[in-house]
């Protein structure tokens, strides 16, 4: 446990101290930021506006940032030979990989949740009033930005660095919609087609069951029970990605 | 700095192969064909070759960084806690600073806070870092990476050092100053394994030497016994072993 807090906190400090994510960062506050010109235009919707606008660029930044960190953590280590030093010591490699994601689990949780409360301060002071639900959906931005680490980490462990990007990318959009693919088919008939889309559901991790955007703008808001449960999916296929991505990085040689 | 001849092994290394597939073909390259090489407690040993004579990748084996594909490497010592390692051309993570380095392989050993401030504390001193100790890695020449490179070996006070071309790249002062560091050592009673194409060095600072080619052992014993008639340099034996 020592060796995967010292990697960790390693980590936290590789990330945290990188100019290009505070300029990331700083980009995605200015979005923010931005979202009060879109709500000025609108009509009585000013708040609603914000908030949804707000939680995209939460969303969108959040991803970006968690993939590209994500996938380049390894390969750097790999590439400027960081792991000679690492692995000469006794860490294991489970070891480094939980180390990694715990480290950067720090680190978007600043982000995110950062990003988060700015919107959230920001509502309020521009509109007089806000719900907790804005909180609550950023915290589950949060659990999908690290589903989508965990998922690019595994695929790092054998992909270049790009590659693990995009395919990153990819399981976040797919994330967002395997829900729908599975509805869409059960209007047809196709067994084939249904049981594709079973498979798809399976394997992509259903990331719009826990997004509480809705309910943050003052729709219907989903039972606390339902919200938990799809909750311990997610953490149960990050646990599952990150025990894959060990068991294929304790093949690698340097 | 001889050592005894019934010393322990401090590595034993017999028959060891390694073989990889590389380009599109997955085309089968031989970089260790058997591979005997043994490392009593207490040396300072130099594993001597051309370039692509598989010293680095012995090395990697020994330390656990590649597979063998055949034969064994055994360490006379338990696990990678008593194992120190600077690896060639070291990069460290330049956002830390030396002392931060430091103590963060210390805390990869499982060190109290209190050890590995010391220790930190201690060995920045004993490689003459202790004025840049709080500046970042990137900051730092050639020389002080070397340097805090081997700092990082000895945080945890190992029994055997491995260093991959330590001297490699540093001007006359650092070559200096990187060989007082291996003295030291072996005066230490540490077992000392290193690569090196400088052969001078490794005249003055190795009790044993191994010369290498494609792959296999092809020479080992004592330096006086690579050098038996006055004047005669490691280098003309080396050229002699190597070409023959």
């Amino acid at each position: 446990m020592t060796r995967v807090i010292a990697v960790a906190l390693n980590t936290f400090k590789e990330t945290i101290r990188d100019r290009v994510l505070l300029v990331v960062v700083l980009f995605a506050l200015a979005m923010i930021i931005a979202s009060l010109w879109l709500a000025s235009i609108s009509l009585g919707q000013q708040g609603r506006l914000m908030i949804d606008f707000g939680l995209v660029a939460v969303t969108a930044f959040g991803v970006l940032v968690a993939v590209f960190v994500a996938a380049s953590l390894l390969h750097k280590e790999i590439e400027k030979r960081t792991v000679f030093i690492l692995f000469s010591k006794p860490v294991g490699r489970a070891e480094f990989i939980w180390g990694k994601f715990a480290g950067l689990c720090a680190t978007m949780l600043i982000v995110v949740m950062g990003m988060g409360i700015f919107l959230f301060l920001l509502t309020w002071l521009v509109t007089g009033m806000v719900s907790g639900w804005l909180l609550a959906a950023s915290a589950l931005i949060y659990l999908q930005v690290l589903v989508v680490m965990a998922v690019t980490i595994f695929f790092s462990t054998f992909a270049s660095a790009i590659l693990a990007s995009v395919l990153g990318i990819c399981v976040f959009a797919a994330g967002q919609l395997s829900h729908n693919v599975l509805s869409l088919t059960r209007l047809g008939h196709s067994v084939v087609l249904k049981g594709l889309s079973w498979v798809v559901f399976v394997i992509v991790p259903n990331l719009s069951a826990v997004d509480l955007k809705a309910a943050a703008v003052g729709e219907a808001a989903p039972r606390w029970s339902q919200v938990a449960s799809w909750g311990g999916y997610l953490v149960a296929y990050m646990v599952i990605a990150l025990v894959l991505a060990s068991l294929v990085f304790r093949r690698r040689e340097f | 700095m001889e050592s005894s001849g019934s010393a322990a092994a401090a590595v034993s290394v017999e028959g060891l192969k390694k073989t990889v597939a590389v380009g599109f073909r997955r085309r089968k390259v031989e970089i260790l064909r058997g591979v005997d090489l043994l490392v009593r407690e207490g040396d300072v040993f130099g594993l001597l070759g051309p370039n692509g004579a598989g010293k680095t990748t012995t090395l990697k084996i020994a330390l656990g960084l590649m597979r063998p594909s055949a034969g064994s490497v055994e360490l006379g010592v338990r696990g990678r806690q008593a194992v120190g390692y600077l690896p060639e051309n070291a990069y460290f993570y330049d956002y830390l600073s030396g002392r931060e380095l430091l103590i963060f392989c210390g805390r990869l050993f499982g060190l109290s806070r209190a050890e590995r401030t010391e220790r930190a504390a201690r060995l920045l001193v004993e490689v003459g870092l202790e004025k840049a100790a709080d500046t970042q890695l990137r900051k730092y020449s050639k020389g002080m990476l070397q340097r805090i490179g081997i700092a990082q070996a000895l945080i945890n006070d190992p029994r055997l050092v491995f260093l991959d071309e330590p001297m490699t790249g540093l001007d006359p002062i650092g070559r200096v100053e990187v060989k007082r560091i291996i003295q030291r050592l072996g005066e230490q009673g540490k077992t000392v394994l290193f690569n090196s194409h400088i052969l001078a060095d490794v005249a003055e600072l190795c009790s044993r030497i191994a010369i290498m080619r494609a792959g296999q052992v092809i020479w080992t014993g004592t330096v006086d016994e690579a050098r038996p008639t006055h004047g005669a340099t490691l280098e003309d034996f080396f050229m002699e072993v190597v070409t023959a």
